[in-house]
């Protein structure tokens, strides 16, 4: 089967739509990452789902713009309305997707809470009953891909 | 906290081109789950503001601007990407983006807005006012 021939299992943009995109395989679980980093890029608290590179088509209208904001990671935005849409790291077979830019309905769940340690003073991290880690998980089992 | 000033304040963007002090931030945060506010952020929206005339921005050429409706247009980093401001033409205050300032902030979460509009995947678990659309009622001083 090729790639074209894949169903498409999730779209989403930005918010001018200038940058689409569409995943033609599984998304992971959502992950909410409280780390300074990202939460300086999306102005708020980062959601992230992530998919694997092949599995991900992208058109842009020349809109997508790309930071690399360590030397293994660059974060892909919207260089026309400014919205924060990857996550993009060198040696990862996969590509964080902001999960605020997905169309609805997602079918996605919250499943980790990272850089607990680092979220910001401005909130509450309630117990929501999400496994939550200090830094980089240890356990990465919430954050397997389903099955195909 | 009082729902009407704390500070002073500053912040910066992921590369530090925009930088912004504040004389006082003059609201709590607010968490917007509106299509428009999840889309341009990537994830939550979560702001404070501060008065017009008691912000100061730097920038190197970096800030953009993106007019996301009639009435009010973004403030992003266009090396970044990271969302900064949220500019109402009716405001006598700009929205500050909580995640870019500077730590500690002094701040608390205060309301969640639009929350008819948010994601299947996002959960409510704290005890706050929750609105259906906006029209929280911070008042500014």
């Amino acid at each position: 089967m090729t790639d074209q021939e894949k169903t498409v299992r999730a779209t989403g943009r930005c918010h001018c739509g200038g940058v689409r995109y569409t995943v033609r395989g599984p998304s992971r679980p959502v992950i909410q990452c409280h780390c300074e980093m990202c939460r300086r890029a999306c102005g708020g608290v980062w959601k992230a789902t992530a998919a694997r590179r092949d599995d991900i088509t992208i058109e842009d209208d020349d809109c997508l713009t790309r930071y690399r904001s360590t030397p293994a990671v660059q974060r892909g935005f919207c260089g026309r309305c400014g919205a924060s849409l990857f996550w993009n790291h060198d040696e990862r077979p996969y590509i964080g997707i902001s999960a605020g830019t997905l169309d609805a309905p997602t079918g996605l769940k919250l499943a980790l809470h990272i850089f607990t340690d680092d979220a910001g003073d401005w909130y509450e991290l309630s117990d929501d009953g999400i496994a939550k880690a200090p830094g980089i998980p240890q356990d990465m089992s919430a954050l397997k891909f389903p099955a195909e | 906290m009082s729902d009407n000033a704390t500070g002073p304040a500053s912040g910066h963007c992921l590369c530090g081109g925009v930088r912004y002090r504040a004389k006082a931030l003059r609201r709590k945060v607010v968490a917007c789950h509106c299509e428009m506010c999840r889309r341009w952020t990537g994830g939550l929206w979560r702001a404070t503001a501060a008065l017009r005339d008691e912000i100061e921005i730097e920038d190197d050429g970096c800030l953009a601007w993106y007019g996301s409706s009639g009435e009010a247009r973004r403030g992003f980093c266009r090396t970044c990407g990271s969302s900064l401001f949220f500019d109402h033409v009716e405001r006598t205050t700009l929205a500050i983006m909580a995640g870019t300032l500077d730590q500690p902030t002094g701040l608390e979460l205060a309301f969640h807005i639009f929350v008819d509009d948010k994601a299947d995947y996002e959960a409510i678990t704290d005890d706050l006012p929750r609105l259906p659309a906006g029209g929280h009622g911070l008042k500014y001083p």
